[in-house]
């Protein structure tokens, strides 16, 4: 990877990319976000489609839970993976079984185990300042670009292309059970399993995502680039791409502010993403009157 | 040679109940469907009709029995009563026919042959030109075409059709009468329709079981 950082810097001083990328720190951040937008821009107008914006934002306060539990079970303060995806993945696995059986809404359920998850991360949290600063917890909490390794690079990579196959796999069955449960189980799609299987996509992208975006701010970038692309979107295909643009931009350029302004990388990113999501909202107003 | 008598019907239901909270939305219903034939159910809201074509489609945990005795492939059409959507969902017509038509994903593209089919099937429920249009802003009864589009393909054994007629104007419920009428006629599609159209049931169906509380009051 020095080599690779290197060449990187070498363009930059040769005045071929801008000169923040001489730093690694940086040319990490931004692949990041190359391999985030489409992971979390394709998820992300599934989400919107399947309406699981909440079960989104309940899942980041669940990370933020699997973190406290890692660094209590003695993981590295800069990679409490073995936490994170444990804890989501129960907690994903505990919210769709009781969904699928209780007989509240959806919404209730799911507002049951935030509340939960969240109380429990609060309580552990505070356990922990007995062993770590909080402070040091709080790139989790908001992201930092700072914190990102060469390791979680990888990682990124690796479940970003896992969750790609997966997800190119059953796509069409998943936006037909969004669509109708009972036309698409006609159709052969199992929606049990389907529901299960987007369910814990869903949480190894936003576990993986957490170092750059925050366990608190994740829920913006799974939701609001398929909120922005509804806005200008025509057919799938350009809903998909779309998502992905916005994903991508709201990513590069939260990056840039959050280097320049010294903020957090996942407060700069959810405010590119609204900004965004304004402006498509615009247009499609002006589209409408002008079609009017 | 084996009498007609002896041909088991496409679809026998005995004694099918269906609890839920205790109450029974359906009280030992047995039905015989013939292939080939149109079977309508009417009844007044809350009677089960709904109910009872959920657990023929196997989506619904019920005591009894359902038998299929299928001839050819088993491929069963369906048409919802409902099928809402979403206004800003940009999911268009040609998306929609392209998901259980294509293996690639649809928002990678609609291949030519899954392109031929969409329009072959618009074509066949008078919708041609709509391929781009939305689905979430098509009419009541433009809707039901598609839906009726989708499930016509492949060519189903059964066809299990949710107040069909539902919303359609005087124009659109004559022509899907015609489509049904045609159906019937080739003999290849076995038919089981709920409905609350009375006088276009008494023309159409062969047999009908008249669903009262969740039992059967008359067929």
């Amino acid at each position: 990877m020095t080599a690779f950082y290197a060449w990187f810097a070498d363009l930059a001083r040769r005045g071929l990319l801008p000169s923040d990328f001489q730093y690694p720190f940086l040319i990490r951040g931004f692949l990041a976000v190359l391999v985030l937008a489409p992971i979390l821009g394709g998820l992300s107008h599934l989400v919107v489609t399947r309406r699981m914006a909440f079960f989104s934002a309940a899942l980041g306060q669940a990370a933020l839970t699997g973190v406290a539990i890692g660094l209590l079970l003695g993981e590295p303060l800069n990679a409490p993976y073995g936490g994170m995806f444990g804890f989501c993945l129960l907690a994903t696995l505990a919210m769709v079984y009781v969904k699928r059986r209780a007989t509240l809404p959806p919404d209730t359920l799911i507002g049951v185990f935030h509340a939960l998850t969240l109380g429990l991360g609060l309580c552990l949290l505070v356990a922990l300042t007995r062993q770590f600063n909080v402070h040091q917890v709080e790139s989790v909490l908001f992201g930092s670009l700072l914190t990102v390794t060469d390791a979680d690079l990888l990682m990124l990579v690796a479940i970003g292309l896992l969750v790609g196959v997966l997800l190119v796999r059953e796509y069409n069955h998943l936006l037909l059970d969004s669509l109708n449960r009972s036309v698409a189980n006609v159709a052969g799609a199992r929606s049990i399993y389907l529901e299960y299987f987007f369910a814990v996509l869903l949480t190894l992208s936003i576990v993986v995502s957490l170092k750059i975006i925050g366990a608190l701010l994740v829920e913006a970038l799974v939701v609001v680039p398929a909120a922005a692309a509804r806005n200008v979107a025509h057919g799938t295909r350009s809903y998909l791409l779309w998502s992905i643009a916005v994903a991508f931009f709201a990513g590069a350029g939260g990056l840039a502010v959050s280097t320049k302004f010294l903020v957090p990388t996942g407060g700069a990113v959810v405010l590119a993403v609204s900004a965004i999501f304004f402006v498509t909202l615009a247009v499609r107003a002006l589209g409408s009157r002008h079609a009017v | 040679m084996r009498s007609e008598a002896a041909v088991p019907p496409l679809v026998e239901i005995d004694s099918l109940t269906i609890r839920r909270h205790r109450e029974a939305l359906l009280d030992r219903v047995s039905i015989r469907v013939p292939h080939g034939s149109l079977h309508a159910i009417v009844g007044p809201n809350g009677a089960g009709k709904s109910t009872l074509l959920l657990a023929l489609l196997g989506q619904i945990e019920f005591d009894g029995r359902i038998t299929l005795n299928w001839r050819g492939d088993g491929a069963v059409g369906y048409v919802p009563q409902t099928f809402p959507i979403d206004p800003t969902l940009p999911v268009t017509v040609i998306d929609f026919l392209a998901l259980t038509r294509q293996r690639r994903p649809v928002c990678f593209g609609i291949s030519a042959a899954a392109r031929a089919k969409a329009a072959a099937l618009l074509s066949r429920v008078g919708l041609s030109g709509l391929e781009r249009r939305p689905l979430a802003v098509l009419s009541g009864g433009e809707l039901r075409r598609v839906l009726l589009a989708h499930a016509l393909d492949p060519e189903p054994e059964l066809l299990i059709l949710d107040e069909p007629g539902s919303g359609l104007d005087e124009a659109s419920a004559q022509w899907l009468e015609d489509t049904l009428a045609a159906m019937k006629q080739s003999r290849r599609t076995t038919i089981v329709m709920v409905s609350h159209d009375l006088e276009r049931v008494r023309r159409l169906a062969d047999d009908v079981t008249f669903l009262h509380r969740g039992v059967v009051a008359a067929q």
